[in-house]
């Protein structure tokens, strides 16, 4: 990395979309892929990009994060420049304040970002699932001397009212942002992420900390800085890249990985590899009458049943005559004898009773944790 | 607890063939992720014990690059060490000895402030606490002990191994199990020691020999009535890796899940070397049955009672029957594997067919392309 850039990753939702996954854990660390957090996803982006410096906001349960999010040696970043740290609201000179919005969150770490004094700030999100590196589009900020860069993704035009839509000139200069738009100006959505020009984006904090808004980048920091005549560039990111917020969103990345059916590749990939934790567990067995078709299985999974289009994570025991089908199943989970699972995302550590059937009609994506006799 | 210095000692160990032709006995690729002396050190992890030295005989590069700093088991990186011991001057293969080693690097060695230290090889696959065994050695008085095990097979395993005679819990003599009788008291070649004594002795053995080993000294001590040496029997499952032939065998008989609860036992976990692979993916046509599949794998054909590591690929149509496939193996389209040990990144194109027998595996030496 040629420039000075801070990455700030936005790890603080709670994600209540996805039921029970999130009771205890926030967004950002729910299991994707049978062995990976969705939080791998963008520190790994920006340990391939040459980034050397993180801050995580987390705010909605953050034990379980901060402690994985550790001293970043997972991504690589306990080397001698780098540095990760993960950073919840707390208790300072001004009093005790939770972070009220997406921009509050970088507002009440100016000081930290001070201290670091970089050129550009990298603002990400938690939760995304995208392999890229940001590099290109930091240069694309830098050469074109923009106050703020917004990657951006093309949607379908039909999709479009459900994003935060940007609409851009010949040079790809960013004319209006529209939220959630009912009549879209263009097909263009922001994936929230963001680079900024550190003094730039310092003022605009500044002037909305005490500001009657709700504190957002996409609401109000980028409607500011455009209302003010900035140049916005958009940056058009090319290849996969999900928000995995609701439940079906979520079952459908992990079978696009489970399927090999999208860009999303994840094998044979050394400049944009996904680092995640490791568990010492033995590789996963594969039993005598089992079968297993168009899936991924994580180390430590026993597998006697018969597995099919599915997610199987590490510790995962599926037993004789069990059936998993187009299922997401979560780590430490057991599906006992005989028991019958469609299109069903199993919560880390649930129990399927033996002989049970879930979700039979198939229709939406079933959610289940805890003990399931049915 | 007692200060306590583990030694990983890879000396001293037994040829695996091709195997172990370039790379020592402890880097040995097992059951598709572990290298055999991850169960050593990971012994030495899980009971307590936070400094260790490893013994290398050669292949540093290989050695170092599966232990890396040590953090995989070491608990506390600061009061805790791992310290990797080589002889840089021996003068020939006979002199590189663990005992040579040891006193090459005396000054790095002498100077660690523990009261007891454990050497243990890297051949024999048991899940083992040692502390255990450390109380009844601090019990005893006395400054050696061997721990055995006392096994019903040794006409067929454990041959060549040192068999002793105990009474009362004491060594009263040594043979080499030649396979004569079905029952022997088999040496684990696990030794506890009291520190100091260990260090003179290593001092005062080269007025004995220059060729001995720590087993030899052992030996030399109980036979010769210097010390008076404890045998302490464990009890648990031992892997006795000796030969190319144990190594196949051990690994298929750990397919079966009751064998494995036996090596792989509840909060006893085997640490390793991380290689941040994605998990196995297998296609539409993946036929699996009774193996072990590692991570980063991509399996398209079928797979049956295999052991397959890191980032092998079974291309469709391809067969894999009985068979030990190292990291990086390709099995291309439509080819057949039967008994066979194929060692790191061999690729498999042209050839159709390779197979051996259960009791002779077909071996494929590192990164061949047939």
């Amino acid at each position: 990395m040629s420039h000075n850039v801070v990455a700030m990753i936005l790890a603080g939702g709670k994600g209540t979309r996805l039921g029970l996954l999130t009771k205890k854990m926030a967004k950002p660390a729910v299991s994707f892929a049978a062995k990976y957090r969705i939080i791998d996803f963008p520190l790994s982006n920006c340990a391939n990009s040459g980034i050397n410096t993180i801050g995580v906001l987390t705010q909605y349960e953050p034990t379980l994060l901060d402690s994985y999010v550790g001293n970043g040696e997972k991504w690589g970043y306990n080397g001698v420049h780098a540095l990760l740290t993960s950073i919840a609201p707390r208790q300072t000179d001004e009093g005790a304040n939770w972070y009220k919005g997406t921009a509050d969150a970088i507002t009440q770490n100016i000081e930290f970002l001070d201290g670091l004094n970089p050129d550009y700030v990298l603002i990400l999100s938690g939760d995304h699932i995208y392999k890229t590196t940001y590099n290109e589009m930091i240069d694309l900020h830098v050469d074109s001397k923009a106050d703020a860069t917004i990657s951006v993704i093309e949607v379908d035009p039909k999709e479009a009212s459900r994003f935060g839509i940007m609409a851009v000139d010949s040079t790809d200069r960013i004319t209006e942002f529209q939220e959630k738009p009912k009549k879209p100006k263009s097909n263009l959505a922001s994936m929230g992420v963001y680079v900024f020009s550190w003094k730039v984006l310092r003022k605009y904090l500044i002037a909305d900390k005490n500001a009657d808004t709700s504190h957002d980048f996409g609401g109000d920091i980028i409607p500011a800085m455009l209302n003010d005549g900035l140049k916005l560039q958009a940056y058009r990111f090319k290849g996969y890249w999900r928000d995995v917020g609701t439940l079906s969103s979520l079952h459908e990345a992990n079978m696009d990985v489970a399927l090999a059916r999208s860009d999303l590749n994840l094998y044979n990939d050394p400049n944009t590899k996904i680092f995640t934790e490791d568990t010492y567990s033995l590789p996963h067995y594969l039993g005598k009458e089992g079968s297993i078709v168009s899936s991924i299985a994580n180390q430590g999974a026993v597998i006697l049943g018969n597995v099919k289009s599915s997610v199987i994570s590490n510790e995962v025991l599926i037993e004789e005559g069990a059936l998993v089908d187009r299922c997401v199943v979560m780590e430490g989970s057991v599906i006992k004898k005989g028991a019958k699972l469609y299109n069903t995302i199993v919560a880390p550590y649930t129990v399927v009773e033996a002989g049970a059937e879930v979700n039979l009609n198939q229709e939406d994506i079933a959610l289940i944790g805890g003990k399931v006799v049915c | 607890m007692a200060k306590v210095f583990g030694l990983c000692n890879l000396h001293d160990a037994p040829g695996l063939g091709k195997l172990t032709e370039k790379r020592p006995i402890g880097v040995v690729s097992f059951l598709g992720r572990y290298g055999l002396m991850d169960f050593t050190l990971s012994n030495f992890s899980n009971s307590g014990i936070d400094r260790v030295g490893i013994l290398a005989d050669r292949s540093m590069h290989s050695v170092i690059s599966h232990v890396r700093d040590g953090s995989i088991w070491i608990n506390n990186t600061k009061t805790g060490s791992q310290r990797i011991f080589f002889n840089e001057n021996t003068p020939s293969k006979k002199f590189n000895t663990d005992i040579n080693n040891l006193l090459a690097n005396r000054l790095h060695f002498e100077d660690e402030d523990v009261d007891y230290v454990v050497v243990a090889p890297a051949f024999f696959l048991m899940s083992i606490d040692f502390r255990k065994y450390i109380e009844k050695h601090i019990e005893s008085g006395r400054e050696i002990s061997i721990i055995y095990k006392k096994v019903k097979n040794a006409k067929e395993a454990f041959l060549n191994c040192d068999s002793i005679k105990v009474e009362n819990h004491l060594v009263k003599d040594f043979s080499v199990n030649i396979g004569r009788a079905k029952e022997a008291n088999i040496s684990l070649e696990t030794f506890i020691f009291n520190f100091k004594t260990f260090v003179e002795l290593l001092n005062h053995t080269r007025e004995i020999s220059s060729l001995f080993n720590i087993r030899d000294l052992v030996n030399y001590c109980a036979t010769n009535k210097l010390y008076e040496v404890n045998a302490f029997s464990f009890d648990g499952y031992v892997a006795p890796i000796l030969t190319f032939d144990d190594y196949c065998h051990y690994s298929m008989e750990l397919l079966s899940c009751e064998t494995r609860k036996n090596l792989f036992i509840d909060n006893w976990p085997i640490y390793t070397t991380t290689h941040n692979t994605p998990p196995a993916l297998y296609g539409p046509n993946a036929e699996v049955k009774n193996s072990f599949v590692a991570n980063g794998s991509n399996i398209q054909g079928t797979v049956i009672n295999s052991v397959i590591s890191r980032d092998v690929v079974i291309e469709e149509g391809a067969v894999v029957k009985n068979c030990i496939l190292f990291s990086g193996t390709k099995v291309g389209k439509d080819s057949r594997l039967e008994y066979v040990v194929a060692d790191k990144n061999v690729k498999i194109k042209e050839i159709k067919e390779v197979s051996g027998e259960e009791s002779c595996y077909t071996y494929i030496s590192f990164g061949a392309n047939i």
